[in-house]
């Protein structure tokens, strides 16, 4: 699955689950999804599970650590790579 | 005699036997002693007679699996570091010698003398430093909260183990009679309030800022955002991990609150740092401030954990105590995202807040620098005993 196909799924999903308005010009594909109180601790355990079931793929605690995932591109690029087995 | 023997997995890191030490003093009340050694790494607990053992090890097997696959050390980050030798002095031993401490209870203490007024006076350097920097709006809380809102602020699926809940006798003609005559006849015990108890509506604060946050639910709040402080003395219960100054059941925490837009709320916390560093500095204190994870008790711990590292949410200044080989936080600096906003609808300008706060620890300050300086004023560092001298002698510290 290409990377833009993963982040549009993404962010179809975080507006949802999250209830991001349209006319919110700060959210975009590379806005800080935690500093920008978009997702919380509580969400990013949500996330997670999101990608996991949706993607077919694991995030491990090292993963978290190990690649930065705090944006829509970022976590798409993790979850693209993760599929294709290059990390 | 040990009842139970657990064996660890590998080489456990020192993070994650202290996490374990920790959790395993809520095992169970049957619990008599309990020893976490590194070298054998492994788990001993010894127990009231008619335990179930075999449950006890199911136990114990779930704190492990908890607790091992945290990555401690993965994303440590330490902001500045001011650690040095110190001669070791007995604080907790020195404060009873003098009587300007007094336990009265598990994890209670009165203050008095200079250790009182240090307390004062650490409050009074918030004040002067934090509170004007940032114009904080000086808020007064009860020091009880509904459970309630606890639960909203997702306390009780993070910290279960810390509360203490407040309750009081039935509104019962009877009930009431009948608890104070026997307490006259008999003496006041735990039985007497047997089945004659108001529902747990409310708890003692667990931490100061909670109040801050169901204050303003539903506010929309004006571009940046509130800045507000309050003092509370808050609760948590930690079973047998309650010691001297540095654990305390019942304490003082001054806060300083921020709700507002994200920038907004970073750059305070990042210009806190700065503060808190020329703090240190200024009064030659022996500490690091360091990335850090709240203790959280429940079986997600590791993502929790994980997470508040990754995005650097929590930052602790730690004092050492030599006496106790070890450091205490004194300080933290917390980011919360839009967790308690979202859970109060707090918004600022029509978008979701976010919240960031400073805590300070009351008697872990007094404890900490008692521990590093000693007990005569004379002896502390130039700034400290000059800020303490003016703060007794009614000035400005």
């Amino acid at each position: 699955m290409e990377t833009a196909e993963i982040a549009k799924a993404l962010r179809q999903y975080i507006v949802e689950r999250y209830a991001i308005p349209e006319a919110d010009k700060d959210f975009t594909d590379d806005v800080h999804l935690f500093d920008y109180g978009y997702v919380d601790s509580f969400g990013a355990v949500d996330l997670v599970a999101f990608v996991e079931t949706t993607f077919g793929i694991k995030v491990t605690q090292g993963d978290m650590i190990a690649y930065p995932m705090n944006t829509i591109n970022e976590i798409a690029e993790f979850t693209s790579l993760r599929q294709k087995g290059e990390i | 005699m040990r009842d139970l023997v657990v064996a660890l997995h590998g080489e456990p890191a020192r993070e994650y036997l202290d996490q374990l030490r920790y959790a395993l003093t809520f095992l169970s009340e049957d619990v008599l002693s309990c020893e976490v050694t590194e070298d054998p790494p492994q788990v001993a607990l010894e127990f009231n007679p008619g335990t179930d053992i075999e449950a006890m090890r199911l136990r114990v097997e779930q704190l492990i699996r908890r607790y091992e696959h945290a990555k401690f050390g993965g994303k440590s980050i330490v902001y500045f570091d001011r650690r040095r030798e110190l001669p070791v002095i007995d604080a907790w031993q020195g404060l009873l010698e003098r009587r300007w401490v007094t336990p009265v209870g598990e994890g209670h203490v009165i203050l008095r003398g200079v250790a009182a007024q240090l307390l004062l006076l650490v409050d009074r350097k918030v004040t002067n430093l934090f509170v004007k920097a940032f114009d904080a709006e000086p808020e007064i809380f009860p020091s009880t909260i509904k459970s309630e809102t606890l639960h909203r602020a997702h306390h009780f699926t993070s910290f279960p183990e810390h509360m203490d809940f407040v309750s009081h006798l039935k509104q019962d003609l009877e009930v009431l009679s009948k608890f104070s005559s026997r307490c006259r006849t008999e003496g006041w015990s735990n039985a007497l309030h047997d089945g004659n108890m108001s529902d747990h509506d409310f708890a003692i604060s667990p931490s100061c800022c909670y109040h801050a946050y169901e204050g303003m639910e539903g506010w929309d709040l004006k571009e940046p955002g509130r800045c507000v402080t309050a003092t509370v003395n808050c609760h948590r219960y930690e079973g047998a991990n309650h010691r001297s100054l540095s654990r305390l059941r019942s304490f003082n925490m001054r806060e300083v609150i921020w709700v507002g837009k994200p920038a907004w709320v970073i750059a305070n916390r990042s210009r806190a740092d700065e503060l808190i560093e020329e703090w240190a500095t200024d009064w030659e204190l022996s500490c690091a401030l360091e990335s850090a994870n709240d203790m959280f008790f429940t079986d997600d711990f590791a993502v929790k954990a994980s997470f508040q590292r990754n995005q650097e949410a929590k930052r602790e200044l730690r004092m050492e105590i030599p006496s106790e080989r070890t450091s205490i936080s004194v300080f933290s600096s917390n980011f919360h995202a839009s967790t308690f906003s979202r859970a109060f609808g707090i918004t600022v300008e029509g978008r979701p807040a976010v919240s960031g706060c400073l805590g300070w620890g009351g008697e872990r300050w007094v404890f900490a620098l008692l521990s590093q300086f000693g007990f005569d004023p004379a002896n502390w560092p130039r700034a400290l005993r000059t800020d303490y001298d003016r703060f007794i002698a009614g000035g400005q510290s």
